[in-house]
């Protein structure tokens, strides 16, 4: 199943542990000792990030290592900038609209308006 | 300073605050202005109490529709206005933003517009925010916010 980052960062247990790994990759054991929850619970949520591309996992000898996936992450504010742009152009309309409602050019935005209507 | 999830716009207009207002919550005001250039709303349908349904769709220029529905939460004439924001379906049934082809971004958002009056002109300043996807915003619960000021901040 996919998961999408939004899904993924929903839980604070997966917050915590984006934020532990963020600071330098950790092998599972270092992560699940900062929690209460069992170590194959935390293996669930790292699988779970993981799915979302939000960390990547890596053998290492041994050690399975945990890192964070930084570029997964800058996601989350690319949909805010989608917004800005669609919300900016929205009220770019509506700017104009307001102006056309007011009988007002567009070049005469600095002028004092009299005896308006409310 | 949970940027993360949240976007705030301020603009000016050259309108009495009433004006704005009714701009925002007439469906024959709103059908005029809502999209962006050379885009149609041909569509607009507001229930304007708290907890009341709105239906808006927007028409691009290359045909495709882009409809979207939420409630009112807040309302305050004519300084507030609070409600949510999510992709439907042109029945107004709420659907995954992924149908419109977007992805990683939330299910639903929540909106809040308010307007001040500003030397006869109106401050306007919209808040839009994310929030996560259906059950898991139970999962969420209230730490949301300040799990994400600790995520950006480990960003930085």
């Amino acid at each position: 199943m996919r998961r999408d980052v939004f899904q993924a960062i929903a839980d604070p247990t997966r917050r915590e542990i984006l934020h532990l790994v963020s600071a330098k990759p950790l092998n599972i054991n270092s992560v699940s000792v900062n929690f209460k929850v069992s170590r194959a619970a935390i293996y669930k949520h790292v699988k779970i990030l993981k799915e979302a591309g939000l960390v990547e996992i890596k053998q290492q000898g041994r050690e399975r290592y945990c890192r964070a996936r930084f570029e997964k992450l800058n996601e989350v504010s690319d949909w805010v900038e989608q917004y800005r742009k669609l919300w900016t152009a929205k009220l770019d309309s509506l700017d104009k609209y307001l102006k056309k409602l007011q009988h007002k050019p567009k070049s005469e935005n600095k002028r004092k308006n009299h005896g308006r209507k409310k | 300073m949970a940027e993360k999830n949240e976007l705030v716009i301020t603009r000016i207009f050259d309108a009495p605050r009433e004006l704005v207002w009714r701009a925002w919550t007439e469906p024959e005001h709103f059908k005029k202005w809502w999209g962006p250039k050379n885009f149609t709303a041909p569509v607009s349908e507001i229930d304007l109490r708290v907890g009341g349904k709105y239906l808006s769709c927007m028409h691009a220029p290359d045909g495709k529709e882009y409809w979207s529905t939420g409630i009112y939460k807040e309302i305050v004439k004519p300084e507030k206005l609070v409600y949510t924001d999510s992709f439907a379906d042109e029945k107004g049934n709420p659907i995954s933003p992924s149908h419109y082809g977007m992805s990683g971004m939330p299910d639903e958002m929540l909106v809040t517009i308010t307007l001040e009056e500003q030397d006869g002109k109106t401050r306007m300043t919209l808040k839009h925010e994310g929030m996560p996807a259906g059950d898991m915003s139970k999962m969420a619960g209230q730490g949301w916010n300040e799990s994400f000021d600790k995520l950006a901040e480990s960003l930085k």
